[in-house]
């Protein structure tokens, strides 16, 4: 009786899950979906064929995606990597430590706004660069924050122990401490990578609306209320967290772990 | 003399936790440094390693003074507590650490590292990985790290500290075994009396940061602040 109960709660929560997606799913192939009809009058993979359709604006937008989720994951983790050791090891850690938790404080549209005159000023607004330097305002902290666990005593002990066993500060970065490190890197890239993936706030002041990502292209489509691209763009907008979230859960979080 | 620490004064902040500490020590030995927590026993260790600056004071290692030296660069080897073997590597790339650093070839690598595991008894563990091995193991896998580089010095911090009772007394007579065949100089720290006896050819005991160091085991023995009087008492009481 347990079992069967556990069993029909598990099944509960994967079709909360997956409903939504196949929802979306099928809003991208339909043309006429009116209520009350349960299902879509006519299915077509006219909103799917537009992406492969010259000038289209979603490819663009997918690759402008990419490219500032790429850029904003890499230069934060590796800058995070970095400063994070020198704040763990840094006497007056819990006040860097605090002060990295301040950009959280505010919500990420004001904080815009507020840095928005800047950006002006170094003509970024507007430019691809503006936006990736905008969002690492935000994952640059939080990536320092989420790597400072690993620079532990642990971790000191084994520098330590290269040292007397004849290695350099480099040989024991490469050889243990950046191994050693790879698991919690790629976890933080990759959630590094979905927020930048899906922010929208920073990208749409800073960005000034002329850098068009993913995300604000689904804003753009339902309040054109074309529903069905709508529904195309998030369906293309879920397929590189749900590869990832695949990643690390096959590759990842048993050695993290 | 092999081993000569001179006036080692070590102060964090207030405290004073090495007193112009001064010892020397023969090669091919071991001396025991027993003492309780917070003596400044590991603090002595780590100095002597390169890991932690002394505030004042000099180590001369083989006539040639070490105490300017990086860690790297004294060719003495530090034993922690926990075994710390590389978690990334297996046995016997742990144990051919300290040989590629030093960039020996692949076939030096192969027959140093096959002689050691047969010397620890740990050949049929050649490809497993740390989290596959008793701590014992572990432990020995740690030695065989340290000697394959063969250090003039090594200096060990409580290495037993954290196995138990049964496991713990194998490797006291495994370390003595290894120390004789491999010509160890050693310092071994410990807080355990039994111990400190059984693995030092000399002892010393620490207490707030001053080492004093026994011309015999009969006057370590006859030393009340060693609490080897105790000891024998409590068992004589027992009777």
């Amino acid at each position: 009786m347990e079992l069967i109960r556990k069993n029909i709660t598990l099944v509960l929560i994967a079709i909360g899950c997956i409903l939504p997606v196949a929802i979306l799913l099928a809003l991208s192939f339909a043309q006429h979906w009116v209520y009350p009809h349960l299902l879509p009058n006519t299915f077509t993979s006219e909103a799917w064929s537009y992406i492969f359709k010259k000038g289209n604006n979603i490819t663009s937008s997918i690759f402008t995606s990419l490219m500032i989720a790429l850029a904003v994951a890499g230069l934060s983790t590796t800058a995070g990597f970095f400063t994070s050791r020198l704040i763990a090891y840094h006497k007056k850690k819990n006040i860097l430590l605090f002060l990295a938790y301040m950009p959280f404080i505010l919500s990420p549209v004001i904080f815009a706004v507020c840095l928005k005159y800047f950006f002006i000023k170094l003509n970024l607004s507007g430019t691809v660069a503006g936006v990736i330097l905008a969002q690492l305002i935000i994952a640059f902290p939080y990536a320092t924050i989420v790597l400072t666990s690993f620079w532990n005593l642990r971790i000191q002990q084994y520098q330590m122990l290269v040292h007397t066993l004849g290695g350099s500060d480099q040989y024991a970065f490469a050889k243990v401490v950046y191994p050693l490190a790879v698991p919690m890197l790629l976890v933080c890239f990759f959630q590094c990578f979905l927020i930048s993936w899906f922010e929208y706030g920073l990208t749409l002041i800073i960005g000034f609306g002329r850098v068009q990502t993913l995300t604000l292209r689904v804003f753009q489509f339902l309040t054109e209320a074309n529903i069905f691209y709508a529904a195309l763009s998030c369906c293309l907008l879920i397929i590189p967290p749900t590869i990832l979230l695949w990643i690390n859960k096959k590759f990842i979080l048993h050695r993290v772990a | 003399m092999f081993l000569e620490v001179n006036n080692i004064t070590k102060n964090y902040g207030a405290r004073r936790v090495l007193d112009e500490v001064s010892f020397q020590l023969a090669a091919h030995g071991t001396l025991s440094v027993l003492g309780k927590s917070g003596c400044g026993k590991s603090t002595l260790l780590k100095i002597i390693a390169g890991i932690e600056l002394q505030d004042s004071g000099s180590i001369n290692l083989n006539e040639t003074t070490i105490s300017s030296l990086r860690p790297n660069e004294r060719n003495v080897v530090y034993l922690f507590q926990e075994a710390l073997l590389f978690p990334h590597l297996n046995v016997f790339e742990n144990i051919a650490f300290g040989l590629r650093i030093r960039k020996e070839t692949s076939q030096q690598i192969k027959q140093k590292v096959e002689a050691m595991l047969q010397s620890l008894e740990l050949t049929e563990h050649t490809t497993k990985m740390p989290h596959q091995l008793s701590g014992g193991q572990k432990q020995r896998v740690a030695f065989g790290r340290a000697l394959i580089i063969n250090p003039p010095l090594i200096l060990l911090d409580e290495p037993f500290s954290s196995l138990d009772v049964e496991i713990r007394a194998s490797m006291q007579q495994l370390y003595k075994t290894i120390a004789k065949q491999f010509d160890i100089t050693a310092l071994f720290v410990t807080h355990d009396l039994k111990e400190a006896l059984l693995m030092g050819d000399t002892i010393s005991y620490m207490e707030a940061g001053k080492l004093h160091l026994y011309d015999s085991k009969q006057s370590f023995i006859e030393d009340a602040r060693t609490g080897v009087q105790n000891e024998i008492s409590f068992w004589k009481e027992l009777k």
